[in-house]
Protein backbone atom coordinates (compact mmCIF):
# COMPACT_ATOMS: atom_id res chain seq x y z
CA UNK A 1 0.00 0.00 0.00
CA UNK A 2 1.57 3.43 -1.00
CA UNK A 3 2.10 6.15 1.43
CA UNK A 4 -0.97 8.15 -0.36
CA UNK A 5 -3.31 5.78 1.00
CA UNK A 6 -2.79 6.26 4.59
CA UNK A 7 -2.70 10.29 4.27
CA UNK A 8 -5.94 9.63 2.89
CA UNK A 9 -6.80 7.56 5.24
CA UNK A 10 -5.66 9.84 8.06
CA UNK A 11 -7.08 12.84 6.29
CA UNK A 12 -10.68 11.09 6.37
CA UNK A 13 -10.23 10.18 10.37
CA UNK A 14 -9.75 13.60 11.23
CA UNK A 15 -12.45 15.14 8.69
CA UNK A 16 -15.29 12.56 9.74
CA UNK A 17 -14.24 13.34 13.66
CA UNK A 18 -14.43 16.67 13.51
CA UNK A 19 -17.70 16.70 11.28
CA UNK A 20 -19.00 14.06 13.27
CA UNK A 21 -18.30 15.89 17.12
CA UNK A 22 -19.22 19.57 15.62
CA UNK A 23 -22.60 17.36 14.19
CA UNK A 24 -23.15 16.45 17.57
CA UNK A 25 -24.00 20.11 18.50
CA UNK A 26 -25.14 21.02 15.17
CA UNK A 27 -28.13 18.95 15.45
CA UNK A 28 -28.65 19.36 19.49
CA UNK A 29 -29.15 23.17 18.98
CA UNK A 30 -31.53 22.21 15.92
CA UNK A 31 -29.44 24.22 13.48
CA UNK A 32 -29.37 22.06 10.51
CA UNK A 33 -29.49 25.31 8.00
CA UNK A 34 -26.71 27.09 9.65
CA UNK A 35 -24.67 24.04 8.56
CA UNK A 36 -25.92 24.01 4.86
CA UNK A 37 -25.63 27.83 5.05
CA UNK A 38 -21.54 28.28 6.34
CA UNK A 39 -20.42 25.30 4.22
CA UNK A 40 -22.11 27.37 1.56
CA UNK A 41 -20.61 30.57 3.01
CA UNK A 42 -17.62 29.13 2.68
CA UNK A 43 -17.51 27.59 -0.64
CA UNK A 44 -18.47 30.76 -1.62
CA UNK A 45 -15.78 32.51 0.04
CA UNK A 46 -13.51 30.19 -1.44
CA UNK A 47 -14.60 30.65 -5.51
CA UNK A 48 -14.23 34.15 -4.49
CA UNK A 49 -10.83 34.30 -3.19
CA UNK A 50 -9.89 32.05 -6.00
CA UNK A 51 -10.84 34.97 -8.26
CA UNK A 52 -9.04 37.58 -6.30
CA UNK A 53 -5.74 35.26 -6.37
CA UNK A 54 -5.88 35.14 -2.37
CA UNK A 55 -5.30 31.59 -0.64
CA UNK A 56 -8.33 30.37 -0.66
CA UNK A 57 -8.32 28.01 2.54
CA UNK A 58 -7.83 31.60 4.15
CA UNK A 59 -10.62 33.34 2.34
CA UNK A 60 -12.81 30.71 3.26
CA UNK A 61 -12.16 30.33 6.91
CA UNK A 62 -12.51 34.28 7.43
CA UNK A 63 -15.82 34.41 5.24
CA UNK A 64 -17.76 31.78 7.60
CA UNK A 65 -16.24 32.46 10.59
CA UNK A 66 -17.46 36.15 10.00
CA UNK A 67 -20.88 34.63 8.56
CA UNK A 68 -21.47 32.13 11.10
CA UNK A 69 -20.42 34.78 14.20
CA UNK A 70 -23.52 37.51 12.80
CA UNK A 71 -25.56 34.48 13.23
CA UNK A 72 -25.62 34.67 16.34
CA UNK A 73 -27.01 38.03 16.93
CA UNK A 74 -30.36 36.68 15.28
CA UNK A 75 -32.44 36.53 18.79
CA UNK A 76 -35.27 33.82 19.06
CA UNK A 77 -38.29 35.48 19.71
CA UNK A 78 -37.66 39.03 19.32
CA UNK A 79 -37.25 38.34 14.98
CA UNK A 80 -40.45 38.65 12.65
CA UNK A 81 -39.32 35.95 10.31
CA UNK A 82 -38.64 32.19 11.24
CA UNK A 83 -34.79 31.76 11.81
CA UNK A 84 -35.38 28.74 9.65
CA UNK A 85 -36.69 30.49 6.55
CA UNK A 86 -34.06 33.33 7.34
CA UNK A 87 -31.44 30.94 6.75
CA UNK A 88 -33.08 29.47 3.57
CA UNK A 89 -32.60 33.00 2.23
CA UNK A 90 -29.59 33.58 3.32
CA UNK A 91 -28.33 29.75 1.28
CA UNK A 92 -30.23 30.80 -1.86
CA UNK A 93 -27.86 34.26 -1.85
CA UNK A 94 -24.28 32.89 -0.88
CA UNK A 95 -25.34 29.76 -3.38
CA UNK A 96 -26.72 32.48 -6.28
CA UNK A 97 -22.94 34.04 -5.20
CA UNK A 98 -21.28 30.86 -6.00
CA UNK A 99 -22.48 29.94 -9.23
CA UNK A 100 -21.87 33.49 -10.04
CA UNK A 101 -17.83 33.31 -9.06
CA UNK A 102 -17.81 30.20 -11.09
CA UNK A 103 -19.04 31.76 -14.24
CA UNK A 104 -16.54 34.52 -13.77
CA UNK A 105 -13.39 32.22 -13.73
CA UNK A 106 -11.47 32.09 -16.72
CA UNK A 107 -10.38 28.74 -18.25
CA UNK A 108 -10.30 25.79 -16.45
CA UNK A 109 -13.14 25.55 -13.40
CA UNK A 110 -11.73 21.54 -12.51
CA UNK A 111 -10.21 23.25 -9.65
CA UNK A 112 -13.18 25.02 -7.86
CA UNK A 113 -15.67 22.45 -9.08
CA UNK A 114 -13.74 19.66 -7.16
CA UNK A 115 -15.42 21.83 -3.86
CA UNK A 116 -18.77 20.60 -4.81
CA UNK A 117 -17.87 16.88 -4.15
CA UNK A 118 -14.49 17.31 -2.63
CA UNK A 119 -11.31 15.82 -3.63
CA UNK A 120 -9.94 13.99 -0.72
CA UNK A 121 -8.46 11.58 -3.14
CA UNK A 122 -6.29 14.39 -4.08
CA UNK A 123 -5.51 16.14 -0.29
CA UNK A 124 -1.89 17.14 0.15
CA UNK A 125 -0.20 16.49 3.49
CA UNK A 126 -0.02 20.66 4.38
CA UNK A 127 -4.01 20.70 3.93
CA UNK A 128 -4.47 17.66 6.47
CA UNK A 129 -2.13 19.42 9.06
CA UNK A 130 -4.57 22.42 8.71
CA UNK A 131 -7.75 20.13 9.36
CA UNK A 132 -6.09 18.67 12.45
CA UNK A 133 -5.48 22.38 13.82
CA UNK A 134 -8.84 23.19 13.46
CA UNK A 135 -10.15 19.98 14.40
CA UNK A 136 -7.37 20.30 17.49
CA UNK A 137 -8.82 24.11 18.36
CA UNK A 138 -12.63 22.54 18.53
CA UNK A 139 -11.99 19.97 20.84
CA UNK A 140 -10.15 21.97 22.78
CA UNK A 141 -13.10 24.37 22.66
CA UNK A 142 -15.48 21.58 23.55
CA UNK A 143 -13.55 20.65 26.52
CA UNK A 144 -12.85 24.37 27.80
CA UNK A 145 -16.97 25.36 27.17
CA UNK A 146 -18.21 21.87 28.07
CA UNK A 147 -20.41 22.90 31.06
CA UNK A 148 -21.68 26.10 28.95
CA UNK A 149 -22.21 24.00 25.95
CA UNK A 150 -24.45 21.50 27.78
CA UNK A 151 -26.57 24.09 29.20
CA UNK A 152 -27.31 25.66 25.49
CA UNK A 153 -28.13 22.65 24.10
CA UNK A 154 -30.88 22.59 26.55
CA UNK A 155 -32.48 25.60 26.17
CA UNK A 156 -30.65 28.82 25.10
CA UNK A 157 -33.20 31.29 26.52
CA UNK A 158 -33.39 28.71 30.02
CA UNK A 159 -29.06 29.27 29.43
CA UNK A 160 -29.54 32.89 29.31
CA UNK A 161 -32.00 33.63 31.88
CA UNK A 162 -29.90 32.27 34.45
CA UNK A 163 -26.88 33.90 33.70
CA UNK A 164 -24.58 31.68 31.61
CA UNK A 165 -22.34 33.33 29.06
CA UNK A 166 -25.00 32.12 25.94
CA UNK A 167 -24.44 34.85 23.63
CA UNK A 168 -20.35 34.51 24.23
CA UNK A 169 -20.34 30.89 23.98
CA UNK A 170 -22.62 30.68 20.92
CA UNK A 171 -20.75 33.27 19.23
CA UNK A 172 -17.57 31.49 19.89
CA UNK A 173 -19.01 28.02 18.77
CA UNK A 174 -20.74 29.47 15.42
CA UNK A 175 -16.95 31.32 14.90
CA UNK A 176 -15.30 27.26 14.83
CA UNK A 177 -18.22 26.08 13.07
CA UNK A 178 -18.06 28.50 10.37
CA UNK A 179 -14.10 27.36 10.40
CA UNK A 180 -14.38 23.83 10.50
CA UNK A 181 -16.28 23.43 7.91
CA UNK A 182 -14.51 25.87 5.70
CA UNK A 183 -11.01 23.91 5.84
CA UNK A 184 -12.87 20.60 5.30
CA UNK A 185 -14.95 21.30 2.62
CA UNK A 186 -12.21 21.16 -0.12
CA UNK A 187 -12.14 17.42 1.04
CA UNK A 188 -16.06 16.57 0.99
CA UNK A 189 -17.38 18.85 -1.26
CA UNK A 190 -20.14 21.54 -0.35
CA UNK A 191 -23.16 18.67 -1.45
CA UNK A 192 -21.71 16.18 1.12
CA UNK A 193 -20.50 18.18 3.87
CA UNK A 194 -23.86 18.43 5.44
CA UNK A 195 -24.63 14.72 5.29
CA UNK A 196 -21.60 14.50 7.50
CA UNK A 197 -22.60 16.66 9.64
CA UNK A 198 -26.38 16.15 10.18
CA UNK A 199 -26.31 11.90 10.19
CA UNK A 200 -23.38 10.67 12.48
CA UNK A 201 -25.00 12.85 14.98
CA UNK A 202 -28.85 12.15 14.16
CA UNK A 203 -27.95 8.49 14.75
CA UNK A 204 -25.94 8.84 17.99
CA UNK A 205 -29.08 10.63 19.57
CA UNK A 206 -31.33 8.09 18.28
CA UNK A 207 -29.18 5.76 20.50
CA UNK A 208 -27.49 6.82 22.99
CA UNK A 209 -27.61 8.19 26.58
CA UNK A 210 -26.32 11.40 28.24
CA UNK A 211 -24.40 13.42 26.63
CA UNK A 212 -20.56 11.94 26.57
CA UNK A 213 -22.00 9.00 24.76
CA UNK A 214 -23.46 11.27 22.05
CA UNK A 215 -20.25 13.13 21.85
CA UNK A 216 -18.71 9.73 21.34
CA UNK A 217 -20.94 7.85 19.59
CA UNK A 218 -21.23 10.57 17.02
CA UNK A 219 -17.49 11.29 16.30
CA UNK A 220 -17.01 7.61 15.62
CA UNK A 221 -19.62 7.74 13.44
CA UNK A 222 -18.38 10.58 11.94
CA UNK A 223 -14.94 8.79 11.00
CA UNK A 224 -16.35 5.20 10.57
CA UNK A 225 -18.25 7.37 7.54
CA UNK A 226 -15.48 8.39 5.94
CA UNK A 227 -12.95 5.69 6.83
CA UNK A 228 -15.98 3.16 5.59
CA UNK A 229 -17.21 4.71 2.71
CA UNK A 230 -13.24 5.69 1.67
CA UNK A 231 -12.37 1.89 1.44
CA UNK A 232 -15.76 0.75 -0.08
CA UNK A 233 -14.78 3.14 -2.92
CA UNK A 234 -11.15 1.62 -3.16
CA UNK A 235 -12.03 -1.51 -3.36
CA UNK A 236 -15.48 -1.67 -5.30
CA UNK A 237 -14.13 1.29 -7.38
CA UNK A 238 -16.90 3.60 -6.99
CA UNK A 239 -16.79 7.47 -6.39
CA UNK A 240 -15.49 8.12 -3.37
CA UNK A 241 -18.23 11.46 -1.86
CA UNK A 242 -20.77 9.34 -2.75
CA UNK A 243 -19.66 6.15 -0.55
CA UNK A 244 -19.31 8.33 2.36
CA UNK A 245 -22.26 9.74 2.51
CA UNK A 246 -24.15 6.94 1.94
CA UNK A 247 -21.83 5.40 4.65
CA UNK A 248 -23.29 8.08 6.63
CA UNK A 249 -26.96 7.49 5.97
CA UNK A 250 -26.63 3.96 6.55
CA UNK A 251 -25.59 4.40 9.88
CA UNK A 252 -28.78 6.39 10.71
CA UNK A 253 -31.09 3.95 9.12
CA UNK A 254 -29.38 1.38 11.30
CA UNK A 255 -29.22 3.21 14.39
CA UNK A 256 -33.03 4.42 13.59
CA UNK A 257 -33.91 0.65 13.36
CA UNK A 258 -31.97 -0.14 16.61
CA UNK A 259 -33.59 2.04 18.61
CA UNK A 260 -37.47 1.00 17.16
CA UNK A 261 -36.60 -2.71 17.60
CA UNK A 262 -34.78 -3.22 20.47
CA UNK A 263 -38.04 -1.96 22.69
CA UNK A 264 -35.32 -0.38 24.34
CA UNK A 265 -36.26 2.30 27.02
CA UNK A 266 -33.98 5.02 28.24
CA UNK B 1 -25.60 37.15 47.15
CA UNK B 2 -28.53 39.64 46.23
CA UNK B 3 -31.67 40.31 48.14
CA UNK B 4 -34.18 38.96 45.00
CA UNK B 5 -36.44 42.27 44.97
CA UNK B 6 -37.18 42.82 41.50
CA UNK B 7 -38.93 46.51 39.94
CA UNK B 8 -40.35 47.09 36.87
CA UNK B 9 -40.49 50.57 35.43
CA UNK B 10 -42.37 51.86 32.62
CA UNK B 11 -41.95 49.23 30.52
CA UNK B 12 -43.24 49.08 26.93
CA UNK B 13 -42.73 46.26 24.61
CA UNK B 14 -44.13 46.55 21.06
CA UNK B 15 -44.37 44.04 18.22
CA UNK B 16 -45.62 45.21 14.50
CA UNK B 17 -47.06 48.01 16.13
CA UNK B 18 -49.00 46.64 18.35
CA UNK B 19 -48.30 46.68 21.96
CA UNK B 20 -47.44 43.52 23.82
CA UNK B 21 -46.94 45.08 27.54
CA UNK B 22 -47.40 48.52 28.88
CA UNK B 23 -46.51 48.33 32.74
CA UNK B 24 -45.97 51.53 34.49
CA UNK B 25 -44.50 50.36 37.77
CA UNK B 26 -44.69 47.31 39.29
CA UNK B 27 -42.45 46.32 42.63
CA UNK B 28 -41.58 42.88 44.12
CA UNK B 29 -39.93 43.08 47.25
CA UNK B 30 -37.73 39.95 47.88
CA UNK B 31 -39.13 37.30 49.56
CA UNK B 32 -42.42 37.66 48.01
CA UNK B 33 -44.74 35.09 46.45
CA UNK B 34 -46.93 36.87 43.14
CA UNK B 35 -48.64 35.10 41.19
CA UNK B 36 -49.19 36.26 37.28
CA UNK B 37 -52.45 35.04 35.89
CA UNK B 38 -54.78 36.45 33.08
CA UNK B 39 -55.96 34.62 29.60
CA UNK B 40 -53.47 33.58 26.67
CA UNK B 41 -51.96 36.67 25.23
CA UNK B 42 -52.42 39.13 27.99
CA UNK B 43 -48.84 39.21 28.31
CA UNK B 44 -48.03 37.08 31.20
CA UNK B 45 -45.12 35.37 29.33
CA UNK B 46 -43.83 38.87 28.11
CA UNK B 47 -43.71 40.11 31.44
CA UNK B 48 -41.85 37.43 32.64
CA UNK B 49 -39.11 37.63 29.95
CA UNK B 50 -38.58 40.95 30.47
CA UNK B 51 -38.03 39.96 34.23
CA UNK B 52 -35.38 38.01 33.31
CA UNK B 53 -33.97 39.91 30.72
CA UNK B 54 -34.88 37.60 27.72
CA UNK B 55 -36.61 39.78 26.20
CA UNK B 56 -35.05 43.87 26.06
CA UNK B 57 -38.51 46.19 26.08
CA UNK B 58 -38.62 49.04 23.90
CA UNK B 59 -38.53 51.45 26.89
CA UNK B 60 -38.39 51.49 30.48
CA UNK B 61 -36.10 49.66 33.44
CA UNK B 62 -35.86 46.18 35.01
CA UNK B 63 -34.21 46.67 38.11
CA UNK B 64 -32.72 43.42 39.91
CA UNK B 65 -31.53 44.31 43.59
CA UNK B 66 -30.43 48.01 42.64
CA UNK B 67 -29.43 47.07 39.22
CA UNK B 68 -30.98 47.93 35.76
CA UNK B 69 -30.72 45.00 33.76
CA UNK B 70 -31.85 46.20 30.57
CA UNK B 71 -28.65 48.75 30.93
CA UNK B 72 -25.54 45.91 31.79
CA UNK B 73 -23.14 44.91 30.04
CA UNK B 74 -22.69 41.32 28.90
CA UNK B 75 -20.58 40.09 31.89
CA UNK B 76 -22.01 42.14 34.74
CA UNK B 77 -26.01 40.68 33.07
CA UNK B 78 -24.63 37.65 33.67
CA UNK B 79 -23.21 38.02 37.17
CA UNK B 80 -26.62 39.12 37.91
CA UNK B 81 -28.69 36.69 36.30
CA UNK B 82 -27.17 33.58 38.25
CA UNK B 83 -29.30 34.45 41.10
CA UNK B 84 -32.15 33.91 38.84
CA UNK B 85 -34.19 30.23 38.58
CA UNK B 86 -35.82 29.90 35.56
CA UNK B 87 -38.56 27.18 34.72
CA UNK B 88 -39.83 27.55 31.04
CA UNK B 89 -42.54 26.25 29.28
CA UNK B 90 -42.31 23.24 27.36
CA UNK B 91 -41.49 24.24 24.16
CA UNK B 92 -38.38 26.28 25.00
CA UNK B 93 -36.52 23.50 26.00
CA UNK B 94 -35.26 20.49 24.13
CA UNK B 95 -37.04 17.72 25.47
CA UNK B 96 -35.62 15.05 22.89
CA UNK B 97 -32.35 15.22 23.71
CA UNK B 98 -30.85 11.98 25.62
CA UNK B 99 -29.45 13.92 28.85
CA UNK B 100 -29.90 12.10 31.99
CA UNK B 101 -31.73 13.88 34.90
CA UNK B 102 -28.60 14.21 36.59
CA UNK B 103 -27.13 16.13 33.83
CA UNK B 104 -30.19 18.05 33.49
CA UNK B 105 -29.71 19.30 37.39
CA UNK B 106 -26.21 19.68 36.97
CA UNK B 107 -26.70 22.54 34.17
CA UNK B 108 -28.29 24.29 37.45
CA UNK B 109 -24.52 24.74 38.51
CA UNK B 110 -23.22 26.26 35.56
CA UNK B 111 -23.43 30.02 36.31
CA UNK B 112 -22.42 29.59 39.84
CA UNK B 113 -19.34 28.08 38.37
CA UNK B 114 -17.13 30.55 36.45
CA UNK B 115 -16.28 29.98 33.06
CA UNK B 116 -13.30 27.42 32.15
CA UNK B 117 -13.90 25.63 35.24
CA UNK B 118 -15.59 22.18 35.80
CA UNK B 119 -18.24 21.04 38.08
CA UNK B 120 -16.51 19.84 41.46
CA UNK B 121 -17.85 17.24 44.18
CA UNK B 122 -19.38 19.98 46.08
CA UNK B 123 -21.32 20.66 42.95
CA UNK B 124 -22.06 17.33 42.38
CA UNK B 125 -23.06 17.26 45.96
CA UNK B 126 -25.78 20.03 45.78
CA UNK B 127 -26.85 18.26 42.56
CA UNK B 128 -27.57 14.93 44.37
CA UNK B 129 -29.09 16.34 47.09
CA UNK B 130 -31.65 18.09 44.93
CA UNK B 131 -32.43 15.06 42.85
CA UNK B 132 -33.44 13.37 46.55
CA UNK B 133 -35.06 16.12 47.98
CA UNK B 134 -37.64 16.03 44.81
CA UNK B 135 -38.21 12.54 45.28
CA UNK B 136 -36.22 11.93 41.74
CA UNK B 137 -33.27 9.36 43.53
CA UNK B 138 -34.57 6.23 41.11
CA UNK B 139 -34.77 8.47 38.18
CA UNK B 140 -30.99 9.95 38.46
CA UNK B 141 -29.43 7.72 35.45
CA UNK B 142 -32.39 7.81 33.44
CA UNK B 143 -32.87 10.22 30.20
CA UNK B 144 -34.65 13.20 30.72
CA UNK B 145 -36.65 13.12 27.40
CA UNK B 146 -38.19 9.29 28.97
CA UNK B 147 -39.71 10.79 31.90
CA UNK B 148 -43.75 11.91 32.38
CA UNK B 149 -44.16 15.88 32.13
CA UNK B 150 -44.80 15.88 35.73
CA UNK B 151 -41.43 14.67 36.42
CA UNK B 152 -39.44 16.51 33.97
CA UNK B 153 -41.52 19.84 35.70
CA UNK B 154 -39.19 18.19 38.90
CA UNK B 155 -36.50 17.66 37.19
CA UNK B 156 -36.63 21.11 35.93
CA UNK B 157 -37.22 22.43 39.38
CA UNK B 158 -34.40 20.44 40.99
CA UNK B 159 -31.67 22.32 37.90
CA UNK B 160 -33.29 25.76 38.96
CA UNK B 161 -32.75 25.28 42.87
CA UNK B 162 -29.52 23.49 42.17
CA UNK B 163 -28.44 27.01 41.42
CA UNK B 164 -29.13 28.37 44.87
CA UNK B 165 -31.60 31.13 43.24
CA UNK B 166 -32.99 34.22 44.91
CA UNK B 167 -35.57 34.63 42.66
CA UNK B 168 -37.42 31.90 41.12
CA UNK B 169 -39.63 32.78 37.72
CA UNK B 170 -41.75 29.72 36.68
CA UNK B 171 -43.71 30.00 33.50
CA UNK B 172 -47.03 27.83 33.59
CA UNK B 173 -45.48 24.87 35.13
CA UNK B 174 -48.56 23.28 35.80
CA UNK B 175 -50.19 23.34 32.42
CA UNK B 176 -50.43 20.94 30.38
CA UNK B 177 -49.83 18.50 33.35
CA UNK B 178 -52.45 15.67 34.96
CA UNK B 179 -54.89 17.21 38.27
CA UNK B 180 -53.17 14.69 40.69
CA UNK B 181 -49.45 16.62 39.08
CA UNK B 182 -50.46 20.09 38.93
CA UNK B 183 -51.61 19.80 42.45
CA UNK B 184 -48.09 18.40 43.57
CA UNK B 185 -45.61 20.31 41.45
CA UNK B 186 -48.10 23.78 43.20
CA UNK B 187 -47.21 22.25 46.88
CA UNK B 188 -43.25 21.32 45.52
CA UNK B 189 -43.09 25.51 44.92
CA UNK B 190 -44.51 26.35 47.83
CA UNK B 191 -42.42 24.65 50.22
CA UNK B 192 -39.13 25.47 48.65
CA UNK B 193 -40.85 29.31 48.65
CA UNK B 194 -41.57 28.50 52.60
CA UNK B 195 -38.21 27.06 53.19
CA UNK B 196 -35.98 29.55 50.96
CA UNK B 197 -37.97 32.46 51.48
CA UNK B 198 -36.67 33.47 47.72
CA UNK B 199 -39.10 35.36 45.71
CA UNK B 200 -41.18 33.55 43.30
CA UNK B 201 -42.95 34.77 40.60
CA UNK B 202 -45.50 32.09 38.79
CA UNK B 203 -47.23 33.00 35.82
CA UNK B 204 -50.53 30.88 35.15
CA UNK B 205 -53.47 31.15 33.51
CA UNK B 206 -54.95 29.04 36.46
CA UNK B 207 -55.23 31.00 39.46
CA UNK B 208 -55.98 27.63 41.42
CA UNK B 209 -53.11 25.91 40.84
CA UNK B 210 -51.20 28.76 42.63
CA UNK B 211 -50.72 28.12 46.54
CA UNK B 212 -52.66 29.45 49.24
CA UNK B 213 -49.22 30.92 50.32
CA UNK B 214 -49.51 33.36 47.49
CA UNK B 215 -51.44 36.32 48.45
CA UNK B 216 -50.60 38.34 46.23
CA UNK B 217 -51.64 38.13 42.28
CA UNK B 218 -51.16 40.41 39.25
CA UNK B 219 -53.65 40.37 36.97
CA UNK B 220 -53.14 41.06 33.31
CA UNK B 221 -55.54 42.00 30.13
CA UNK B 222 -54.60 42.94 27.15
CA UNK B 223 -50.80 43.48 27.80
CA UNK B 224 -52.08 46.01 31.06
CA UNK B 225 -51.89 46.22 34.43
CA UNK B 226 -55.90 45.31 35.56
CA UNK B 227 -55.20 44.82 39.22
CA UNK B 228 -51.86 44.50 41.20
CA UNK B 229 -52.70 43.03 45.05
CA UNK B 230 -54.28 40.83 47.40
CA UNK B 231 -56.18 37.88 45.62
CA UNK B 232 -59.50 38.98 47.14
CA UNK B 233 -59.25 42.52 46.12
CA UNK B 234 -58.15 41.55 42.66
CA UNK B 235 -60.20 38.25 41.50
CA UNK B 236 -63.20 40.41 42.07
CA UNK B 237 -66.44 39.48 39.19
CA UNK B 238 -65.66 43.21 37.41
CA UNK B 239 -62.20 42.78 36.88
CA UNK B 240 -62.41 38.59 35.96
CA UNK B 241 -65.40 39.39 33.27
CA UNK B 242 -62.52 42.61 31.87
CA UNK B 243 -59.66 39.85 32.17
CA UNK B 244 -61.67 36.79 31.28
CA UNK B 245 -64.30 38.27 29.58
CA UNK B 246 -66.97 36.09 31.05
CA UNK B 247 -69.47 36.13 34.02
CA UNK B 248 -66.97 34.43 36.38
CA UNK B 249 -65.95 34.89 40.22
CA UNK B 250 -62.84 33.39 42.37
CA UNK B 251 -63.95 30.84 45.13
CA UNK B 252 -61.91 29.35 47.63
CA UNK B 253 -61.43 26.04 47.71
CA UNK B 254 -59.17 23.72 49.19
CA UNK B 255 -57.37 26.96 50.29
CA UNK B 256 -56.78 28.05 46.64
CA UNK B 257 -58.28 30.93 44.69
CA UNK B 258 -60.46 28.95 41.70
CA UNK B 259 -62.09 30.81 38.78
CA UNK B 260 -65.57 29.69 38.46
CA UNK B 261 -68.65 30.29 36.11
CA UNK B 262 -71.09 33.08 37.99
CA UNK B 263 -73.91 30.97 39.51
CA UNK B 264 -76.85 31.66 37.61
CA UNK B 265 -80.05 32.15 39.74
CA UNK B 266 -78.77 30.20 42.35
CA UNK B 267 -77.32 26.79 41.29
CA UNK B 268 -74.03 25.96 42.87
CA UNK B 269 -71.11 27.08 40.76
CA UNK B 270 -69.23 24.68 38.78
CA UNK B 271 -65.76 24.80 37.78
CA UNK B 272 -64.58 25.78 34.74
CA UNK B 273 -60.89 24.76 33.76
CA UNK B 274 -59.52 27.86 32.56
Amino acid sequence: MDPFFYLIIAAGVIAGASCGLLGAYIVGLRLPFVGIFISHTAMAGTVFSYLLGLNPVVGAVAISALAAMSLAAIRPGRTRIDPNVAMAILFSLVLGLTFLGIGLIQGTRTEILGLLWGSILFVRGSHVVVIAVAAATFVLFVALFNKELKALLFSRGVASATGVHETFVYALFLALCGVILAVNLPLIGGLMIFSLITNPAAAAYQICRGHRAVLVVSTAFGVLSTVGGFLVSYWADLPTGACIVLASTLLFALSAGYRAFSGRTD
Amino acid sequence: MIDGSLTLSDICVRSSGRTLLQIDHLHVPAGDFVGIVGTNGAGKTTLLKVAAGLIRPDGGQVTLDGSDLTRLSGWRKCELRKHIGYIPQSAEYNAELPFTVREVVAMGRTSVRPLLTRLNTDDYGIIDRWIDALGLADRRNQTFRSLSGGEQQKVLIARAMAQDPRILMLDEPCASLDFHWKYEISEIVERLHRQTRMTVLMVSHDTGVLPSTCRRVVLLAEGRLLGDGDVDAILTPEKLRQAYHGDLVAATVGGRRHILAAPSGGGSPTNREM
